[in-house]
């Protein structure tokens, strides 16, 4: 529709104004209310909506390498679940999620919001550091767990180098290596390679507060942490719930570390369902048993969107 | 009404010999033949083979794609699910049953018993074996590993070891092992892969095989021996506990930089052991367990296969025809592989020791399967050595545990030999 009109007020009209007045005419009209509606449809259902399904249908299908091809492959409801829940594995591999993704989100958050106050005092160079510290969430996560693997290596890693030094561990700690310590080596690795985007999100967010608040807050008698509960806090929340659901996300999809690091090792102590997800689907080529934990994954993250929307909504009405 | 099908039949029938010489004319005439493959480094002496072919056969080039080792099961099962999967492509060879099984591949069997070049006689058996499903053929060896004892001579001399005498028993290997391991210099006796993935049970399986034991019988004495000897070694100090974590890549750096006296290898490692190795480094075949005299070893390599729905399998048939001709198997060696044929002799080659080892070697390698479940069995076997290796469970219940699922699977399909 649009562009059948676009076209035919070209030919003939040499004049760019009069072409301009009618595509201002157009745009300003509700008449591409639809076009504008349909587009966007049009991209969802291609590009999340099929992907989603396709992931959802494989889940209850019984699906392998042969009928990879097409469709109609056997259903078998729910069975793909139900043995995901009784597998052994299961509980160990949520408890790692969990634990992984709510470290992640806090130290993250916590992180980054220190580091941005950090920032935010004025000394020579502030802008200019911050900006390096980006640098380390530009990196390839491939590039950031191979480099973590060699500082955490037992032997010869050089965490275990500067402790020893510093006289604070008489034996190597096997950070990788020891599954009481391996998920506790990745979630670092991960907060390090996370911290500095919440950290620029929360930059930008601090930025927007206007500074006569702080002023008028210490006419009050406001001190440091009064105005940072009072005054930085409150205002900062709508980032921060952004923050969460963002982070929450981010780390639910975390993968290319701990394969590198681990490969979700040893005996399983730093598999999460991402990582467990593409063992079944490409290693064992169970991939109704992968698309049933992505499955899984995709509920989980839509409950934190939707929870993020209707706390976006409630801020704007108040 | 019959008349009129049977004429309609008669014209559908000429219309499909038509396109099917018109396809077979455009194939023969600029076709490309699409490749994927692992010959990654730029020293590939595979890489001059391909180029070979494009010389000799201009009319159909060769369209090749580099794809890592790791990730190759995973872009064929992409491109079978988009339809997209090339003409031919080199496949890690446990996993050959798996795709077979499951109709990703074509058979080949007819094209092999017509072929002139590809002979099953002189191929070494366990090569030959893994391409074979139920009766039929779905690939072709393409090259062969196995692994044996890279052993720092240097440091065995230092501790009173003789380089010449490099251990031949289990005993002398622990013995050996034991007086090698030098915590004071951070040197550990011995270093081998135990990680949660195919290469860790790559690594495991000779050990299986030398202490009497085999797959199918996880909880006798002698399997677990073969798993408590892993796990005496991190125990006690001997082996690294980063042998959890580490490939087999990242296990024999460390021995390149001195870390450990001797590392369980691959003959694709010779290559970095001449440029980087600052010490006087040999290889021995594995060693035997006492009483038991079994030699043994992994058998390793990747083989040939034409994806179900390549456009042209017949003139990628000829392009493996090509690859196992043996001026072109020979090259194999310069890029730290065997020719999968016993009968191929390397004339000159470099490292002239360690090819006697490898070659040796290369009787005793047993395959992995050919089993269309072997992934799974492979991660029961990785669950066993890493709960052995970190102390979570003795190398009996560890074992037991793998036992559960492992057996049921070789009792529907059992593999010969393991």
């Amino acid at each position: 529709m649009t562009s059948i009109d676009a076209t035919a007020a070209r030919p003939g009209r040499p004049r760019a104004a009069m072409r301009r007045g009618v595509l201002d005419r157009f745009t300003d009209s509700t008449a591409i209310w639809p076009v504008l509606v349909a587009a966007t449809a049009l991209y969802l259902i291609a590009f999340v909506g099929y992907p989603v399904l396709y992931t959802i249908i494989m889940s209850l299908q019984e699906v392998s390498v042969g009928n990879l091809r097409s469709l109609s492959r056997p259903w078998v409801g729910f069975d793909n679940y139900t043995r995901l829940f009784a597998d052994p594995l299961f509980p160990l591999v949520l408890r790692n999620t969990v634990l992984f993704v709510g470290l992640n989100v806090v130290l993250q958050c916590a992180g980054g919001l220190a580091v941005a106050l950090f920032f935010q005092q004025r000394f020579p160079g502030a802008s200019f550091l911050r900006g390096l510290v980006l640098a380390g969430w530009i990196l390839p996560p491939l590039v950031i767990g191979a480099v973590w693997k060699w500082l955490l290596a037992s032997d010869n890693g050089v965490l275990n180098y500067a402790l020893a030094s510093l006289g604070h561990i008489a034996k190597p700690v096997y950070w990788l290596s020891d599954p009481a310590t391996s998920l506790l080596a990745v979630t670092m690795a991960n907060v390090w390679f996370g911290l500095p985007f919440n950290m620029i999100l929360l930059a930008a967010g601090l930025a927007g507060i206007p500074r006569e608040l702080y002023e008028a807050a210490a006419i009050d008698g406001a001190g440091p942490v009064r105005r940072f509960l009072s005054v930085t806090l409150p205002l900062l929340r709508p980032t921060l719930y952004a923050l969460v659901a963002l982070s929450t996300i981010y780390t639910m999809r975390a993968f290319d570390l701990i394969w590198t690091m681990t490969h979700g090792g040893p005996v399983d102590s730093s598999n999460i369902f991402p990582v467990w997800s593409y063992k079944l689907s490409f290693e064992v080529f169970d991939f109704s048993g992968g698309a049933a934990i992505s499955t899984l994954m995709l509920a989980v993250v839509f409950v934190v969107a939707v929870a993020y929307l209707r706390s976006v909504r409630a801020e704007q009405s108040l | 009404m019959q008349g009129s099908s049977r004429r309609q039949a008669l014209a559908g029938l000429m219309g499909a010999v038509a396109v099917a010489a018109l396809s077979a004319g455009s194939a023969a005439a600029g076709e490309k033949i699409t490749m994927w493959h692992i010959f990654g480094n730029a020293t590939e002496p595979a890489l001059a083979n391909l180029a070979k072919w494009d010389k000799l056969n201009p009319d159909n080039p060769l369209d090749h794609k580099f794809i890592p080792f790791g990730q190759l099961s995973q872009q064929l099962i992409k491109g079978i699910a988009t339809g997209d999967v090339p003409d031919l492509i080199t496949i890690d060879n446990p996993v050959v049953a798996s795709f077979a099984s499951q109709g990703a591949l074509e058979d080949l069997t007819e094209m092999v018993k017509a072929s002139k070049v590809i002979k099953k006689d002189g191929y070494f058996p366990g090569s030959w074996n893994t391409t074979i499903w139920n009766g039929k053929q779905f690939a072709v060896p393409g090259e062969a590993n196995t692994l044996a004892l890279y052993y720092n001579a240097d440091m065995f001399r230092a501790k009173g070891l003789d380089p010449d005498r490099p251990p031949r028993t289990w005993a002398e290997l622990k013995a050996a092992s034991e007086k090698l391991t030098d915590p004071a210099k951070n040197v550990y006796g011995i270093g081998f892969s135990a990680i949660q993935s195919e290469e860790g049970t790559f690594q495991w399986l000779p050990f299986l095989q030398q202490s009497g034991g085999n797959l199918r019988d996880l909880t006798s004495a002698d399997s677990v021996a073969a798993l408590a000897l892993w796990a005496d070694w991190v125990k006690s100090g001997q082996a690294s506990k980063d042998v959890l974590v580490k490939r087999q890549f990242e296990m024999t750096s460390a021995f390149l930089g001195g870390g450990s006296a001797m590392v369980v290898s691959g003959p694709w490692e010779l290559q970095r052991m001449d440029k980087d190795a600052k010490f006087e480094w040999r290889v021995a075949v594995l060693p035997v367990r006492e009483g038991k005299n079994i030699e043994a070893s992994a058998l390793g390599g990747y083989v040939w296969g034409v994806p179900k729905g390549a456009k042209n399998p017949k003139l990628a048939f000829k392009v493996i025809e090509f690859m196992s001709e043996p001026e072109q198997m020979k090259q194999a060696w310069s890029g730290g592989r065997l020719p999968p044929v016993a009968s191929i002799a390397i004339d000159n080659p470099s490292n002239p020791k360690a090819y006697e080892v490898f070659k040796r070697q290369m009787e005793f390698a047993k395959a992995r399967g050919p089993h269309p479940a072997w992934p799974q069995i492979s991660a029961a076997v990785q669950t066993a050595i890493q709960s052995a290796l970190t102390g979570q469970a003795t190398p009996a219940a560890a074992l037991e545990k793998a036992q559960a699922v492992v057996k049921p699977l070789l009792d529907k399909n059992p593999i010969d030999g393991l």
